[in-house]
């Protein structure tokens, strides 16, 4: 069962701040402030742009409340503590009150929500710890009680973006917001929770402006994880997903092989068919026979990497099933091994390949 | 027509009434909030204390009110470990240095095995049972068994030197390793009951740690564990022997070590 905010270990930050000022004013200009993850993020480009992005996701089919309760579940299931406290103290400043809170996070029969609402957070636990992995019948659970196709896809993107974010918190061992929890639950940010409602409402009448544009299929089904990427079809965000794809595989920090690789392992160890074959296409295209792929697969190592990369393999298995101190830790042992620019690139890639599996596991 | 004043008066007295229901219906929501919150508590507390003995889905089932947790078929690698001559050796010493050297050499083992994604299941006596794909699929079970045997060996070996270094004996063990399909689940009756797992794989993995014995070694693995490995697992082939309760004889395997990656 999930850990609360205070039964989280939390190590000492693997990475310092970039430092880079003209991002963080791009950041600060885009969503306001700029947060401990994006400092520290901020020398990769594609990773940065990636929690950006997700930082400032706006729902299409899916009430921003639930969004709002959802993030924090996922965050509280994947033990991220910096995500879990920064969510957890937004609901208090939306003006949820902490015994509601408080009922959520301990999962408790909560009768201010309905069934729909009741499941939608039971599924958003599930994918996240994905411990039995769920499938596509959950999916289709979910549109049994009255969710729209798109919703449960927007659903399960929302889940996939906490998976990717979660994983740069934990394995970056991101120091929580401090100064922002203590706001939220402090004079000023319970002052201010008492016009949450009207905070809510604000942010459903935003939500209700016009929607991003939708990408057609050809764009969404091209490059690496198409056929995933593809059931996105239909929601405005979907492109982020590609364009998440697109940037990680093209960043040469990391050649291509080692990063499909990442992918292949951590679908194996979610049991996800659809993405280990996805994963393998890559590799094919990359000149690859099965039996090599196999091979690599069942020794976690390839003689097609470098000693350096093929210390990736096993680590990337370990980022799926966690307890969050032993993985900040080996993640530290790695850090001394291969540096900080690598490491991060590697972050980036194990996160994004939890989250892309999370989608496909739905199909199966 | 009734006398207003006697109006006011009931009228007073119903929201008096209301009033004083109200409050004691609050009353009454809130204490029995208080009670469903420590009874979820103590639950949790349970739980979390469950799950370090049994997997989480099965904890989950069982927590939810599905207690009807229906036993499965896996694939579970097992790994027995024994220590060698440890009972002559307790007789001679004093209990609680027994106990001390006992406890000690299990912390380390059991360290070295959750390091590779394994659970120690059982200890008996000074020996231990643990699985690995038992708790959640794992396709490299096997893999992980022995590289968590090797470390086991490693540290052992340091164990050693920790114990020479305080004058006490050094302690020897022997392990076994096999993979095959067992039936997993809740086993026992009354107030004994446990997860586990059942089935001839776990016999054939204890005969394995007893051939130890005879072959003289200290980590065999049979056909079934070395189908897992790469070649970069040095492994020397032992005499097929014969062993209790099975027809066929058993081939096993001597794990002598692996291979530090090549330079690339």
């Amino acid at each position: 069962m999930a850990q609360l905010l205070n039964e989280i270990p939390w190590e000492m930050p693997l990475l310092p701040p970039a430092g880079d000022t003209a991002w963080e004013a791009i950041v600060k200009k885009r969503v306001g402030q700029v947060s401990e993850v994006d400092r520290r993020v901020a020398s990769n480009p594609w990773i940065r742009q990636v929690c950006l992005d997700i930082t400032s996701f706006r729902p299409f089919a899916m009430p921003m409340r639930l969004v709002s309760i959802g993030a924090m579940v996922t965050a509280q299931e994947n033990s991220c503590r910096y995500c879990y406290g920064a969510n957890r103290a937004f609901l208090k400043i939306l003006g949820y009150s902490e015994a509601f809170i408080g009922r959520i996070e301990r999962d408790m029969y909560l009768a201010e929500l309905d069934e729909k609402d009741r499941a939608f957070i039971a599924f958003c636990r599930n994918l996240a710890r994905s411990r039995p992995r769920p499938a596509k019948s959950d999916r289709d659970a979910l549109v049994a009680l009255g969710f729209s196709p798109l919703a449960v896809q927007e659903i399960a993107l929302l889940i996939a973006c906490g998976c990717f974010f979660n994983r740069i918190g934990v394995l970056i061992a991101s120091p929580p917001e401090q100064g922002f929890e203590r706001f939220a639950n402090g004079p000023i940010g319970r002052l201010i929770g008492l016009i949450g409602p009207l905070t809510r409402k604000l942010m459903a009448l935003k939500q209700q402006g016009p929607a991003g544009e939708v990408a057609p299929m050809t764009e969404l089904t091209r490059g690496p994880f198409g056929a995933i990427v593809g059931t996105l079809f239909g929601l405005p965000s979907a492109i982020l997903a590609r364009q998440a794809l697109d940037a990680a595989f093209a960043s040469p920090i990391l050649p291509k092989v080692t990063k499909a690789l990442m992918f292949a392992v951590a679908a194996r160890t979610l049991e996800c068919r659809a993405s280990e074959a996805e994963a393998a296409r890559v590799l094919a295209e990359e000149g690859f026979a099965p039996a090599e792929i196999e091979s690599a697969l069942t020794t976690l190592d390839s003689p097609r990497l470098s000693r350096r990369d093929a210390r990736l393999l096993p680590w990337v298995r370990n980022t799926v099933y966690y307890q969050t101190g032993r993985l900040q830790g080996e993640t530290k042992a790695l850090a001394a091994e291969i540096g900080d620019q690598v490491l991060l690139e590697a972050i980036g890639t194990a996160a994004l390949a939890n989250a892309i599996i999370r989608l496909a596991m739905l199909l199966e | 027509m009734i006398d207003p004043t006697i109006a006011w008066s009931v009228g007073v007295l119903i929201a008096l009434l209301l009033a004083v229901c109200g409050v004691a219906a609050w009353r009454r929501r809130t204490q029995l909030e208080s009670v469903i919150t420590d009874t979820k508590l103590k639950l949790e507390h349970v739980q979390r204390q469950f799950e370090r003995f049994v997997p989480a889905d099965v904890v989950e089932k069982l927590t939810e009110g599905r207690g009807d947790y229906t036993p499965s078929r896996r694939r579970v690698t097992m790994l027995f470990a024994d220590l060698r001559g440890f009972t002559a050796l307790a007789d001679r010493l004093d209990p609680s240095v027994t106990l001390k050297i006992l406890n000690g050499y299990f912390e380390r083992m059991n360290e070295a095995i959750v390091r590779h994604h394994g659970h120690v299941n059982e200890l008996i006596g000074d020996g231990l049972l643990a699985l690995f794909g038992a708790f959640e699929p794992n396709p490299w079970q096997g893999r992980d068994a022995v590289l968590a045997a090797l470390e086991m060996r490693a540290a052992l070996a340091r164990y050693n030197d920790e114990l020479r270094a305080q004058s006490l004996p050094e302690i020897r063990f022997g392990v076994g390793i096999h993979t095959g399909e067992v039936v997993a689940g809740v086993i026992g009756a009354g107030q004994l009951n446990k997860f586990s797992v059942t089935g001839d794989p776990i016999n054939v993995a204890s005969r394995v740690e007893g051939l130890t014995r005879d072959h003289k070694v200290d980590l065999l693995i049979t056909d079934e564990v070395r189908s897992a490995l790469d070649p970069r697992f040095r492994l020397r082939a032992m005499p097929a022997a014969e062993v209790r309760g099975k027809r066929e004889p058993i081939v096993t395997y001597h794990v002598e070590g692996i291979e530090a990656p090549a330079d690339r």
